[in-house]
């Protein structure tokens, strides 16, 4: 007998399997997406009581096909769609010996995730479609997931079918020279949809959990389908360390931790395991790329015992390389943390100094955190503490706002007792 | 990220538009709230009462006081706001600049607080 928890890890990994039959056979993805919705709920209700059948998965994409042709039969204004598509279908028997064939599921999981991330979508509507086509999460998952209304969602997402239709985008794996861009395209698209869910609230916000792991989850798929990208592989790493932190980041009541002072007892171990095996493996069998080097500074802050044996040279190293391959004011922050550490905070603040003028980051909160964090180092209080509240009052993160308010009301108390004395 | 957009008036500045004006002006509000209701980022728009309808509550020492009125004496009051779910910031500034009063007087946009931390 399946639990209800075992039942709805395999329609998750199902989903996109019966998506890919149907869309190989039919190719409009949105009357197909919502015939294997149906399905799955289907199958979320009836399997729990009445046990899996002996084939899931054609059990799946022999109802998903039932209810494509009812969806189809029942728009009656579009009837010459239906000639087109009834005729070209197979009969259900042939299906169903399609559902068995397992390599051709693994590639169209694949392929429906390429899909769902195409160029012609905005980031939004590129991870509410790979939340639902490819996850298998219902509409009003996904809503609760992003603070929106179930009916914004639906809309979002009918009308990210609806371009991907217009666009003309076929059920097929992108041409060799445009599949390099539109992997990368879906990494980043786990990668934000990671870190929608890697949020510091704990208890209520369960569904935001749940995110982070799609999100692995989704990437150990993506693994497994292209298991010699090394960048792939270093995606998957860095999801991995990053989410083996997370018990430690927050308080109870939701405060945020910084990493040095984390217990790192919480920290865990077997997924910083597999996230240091991965992102090392990755590293050695190459090309480098952001998202290995980002889980390689990952695994750096993983495997120190303390905040104190961090080996900052190592870190400092790989975020020059970062910042050699791409870059950008971000990496540029970070390197200075870093630097901080390495050769003290005035290399720190000179160095932050030299992006004290872009405009993508001039009014960027972690600039002025950085920079508190630095002259807190240096010595200087009053300026530290001026440095977060600036910091506090530009983050959105109401966490965030907390912790750094909390560290200027430290140095300011702090401060004010030295002055008394 | 989520923005919310509001729009200040007073009866003055409403009685100055002529009744075909206002017509014309409440179609195209709703063309605007289709448009991006659509498109998934407008989450909601809804107008508010007249100034002459708000109210204000007060609790001291555990009794609730309500006087009429807003509690802020302004000139001009919020009169209607709306919520978008933007990319970016740079998005929620190009679709309020569709709105409609937009273009007659201004409307305020402010970044809404969200709970998820950003460092990773």
């Amino acid at each position: 007998m399946s639990s209800r928890g075992e039942i709805e890890d395999l329609l998750r990994e199902l989903a996109p399997q019966v998506l890919g039959a149907l869309l190989r056979r039919h190719g409009a993805l949105d009357v197909c997406e919502d015939a294997v919705q149906e399905a799955l709920l289907s199958a979320a209700r009836d399997w729990p009581a009445e046990g899996l059948p002996d084939h899931p998965r054609a059990w799946l994409i022999t109802v998903a096909n039932r209810r494509l042709i009812d969806l189809v039969r029942s728009e009656s204004a579009r009837r010459r769609r239906e000639e087109r598509i009834l005729l070209g279908a197979p009969p259900a028997e042939s299906l169903q010996e399609l559902g068995e064939d397992g390599s051709a599921g693994r590639d169209d999981t694949l392929v429906l995730l390429l899909l769902c991330c195409h160029p012609a979508l905005t980031p939004p509507s590129q991870i509410a479609l790979t939340l639902r086509a490819v996850g298998g999460l219902t509409t009003a998952e996904i809503a609760s997931a992003f603070f929106v209304p179930e009916s914004t969602m639906a809309q979002r997402i009918s009308r990210a079918k609806q371009t991907i239709r217009e666009a003309g985008a076929a059920f097929s794996m992108p041409p060799p020279e445009e599949l390099d861009q539109r992997l990368r395209a879906a990494m980043h698209v786990l990668y934000l949809v990671f870190n929608e869910g890697y949020t510091t609230t704990s208890g209520a916000d369960i569904h935001r959990a749940d995110l982070t792991r799609e999100a692995i989850r989704l990437a150990r798929e993506l693994h497994n389908l292209r298991p010699n990208d090394s960048e792939v592989a270093g995606l998957l790493a860095l999801l991995i360390l990053t989410e083996a932190r997370r018990p430690a980041r927050t308080t109870p009541t939701g405060d945020l931790i910084a990493l040095a002072d984390q217990d790192r007892n919480c920290w865990d171990r077997d997924l910083i395991r597999e996230g240091v095996d991965r992102v090392s493996e990755a590293l050695a069998s190459g090309p480098l790329g952001l998202y290995q080097l980002q889980a390689a500074i990952a695994a750096v802050h993983d495997e120190a015992a303390s905040a104190d044996d961090t080996d900052w040279p190592e870190v400092l190293a790989l975020y020059e390389t970062l910042e050699r391959i791409a870059p950008n004011p971000m990496a540029t922050i970070s390197r200075a943390v870093a630097a901080g550490m390495v050769l003290g905070p005035g290399a720190g603040l000179d160095l932050l100094a030299t992006i004290d003028t872009d405009t993508r980051i001039a009014k960027h909160y972690l600039l002025y955190a950085v920079r508190g964090h630095l002259l807190e180092m240096a010595g200087h209080p009053e300026e530290a503490a001026f440095s977060f509240e600036s910091a506090a009052r530009r983050t959105a993160s109401i966490p965030e706002k907390r912790y750094l308010a909390a560290r200027a009301l430290r140095l300011r108390s702090g401060s004010d007792r030295s002055t008394s004395v | 990220m989520k923005y919310m957009a509001i729009i200040y008036g007073n009866k003055a500045l409403w009685e100055s538009f002529a009744p075909d004006v206002i017509g014309e002006a409440i179609a195209s509000v709703n063309a605007f709230n289709v448009r991006y209701a659509e498109s998934g980022e407008l989450l909601g728009a809804y107008g508010l009462g007249d100034e002459l309808t708000a109210k204000t509550v007060r609790v001291r020492d555990g009794v609730p006081a309500v006087t009429d009125g807003p509690y802020l004496e302004a000139k001009e009051f919020v009169s209607s706001f709306f919520l978008l779910d933007c990319d970016s910031e740079a998005r929620a500034l190009e679709v309020v600049a569709d709105y409609p009063f937009a273009s007659h007087s201004a409307v305020e946009v402010w970044p809404v607080l969200h709970e998820a931390g950003t460092e990773m």
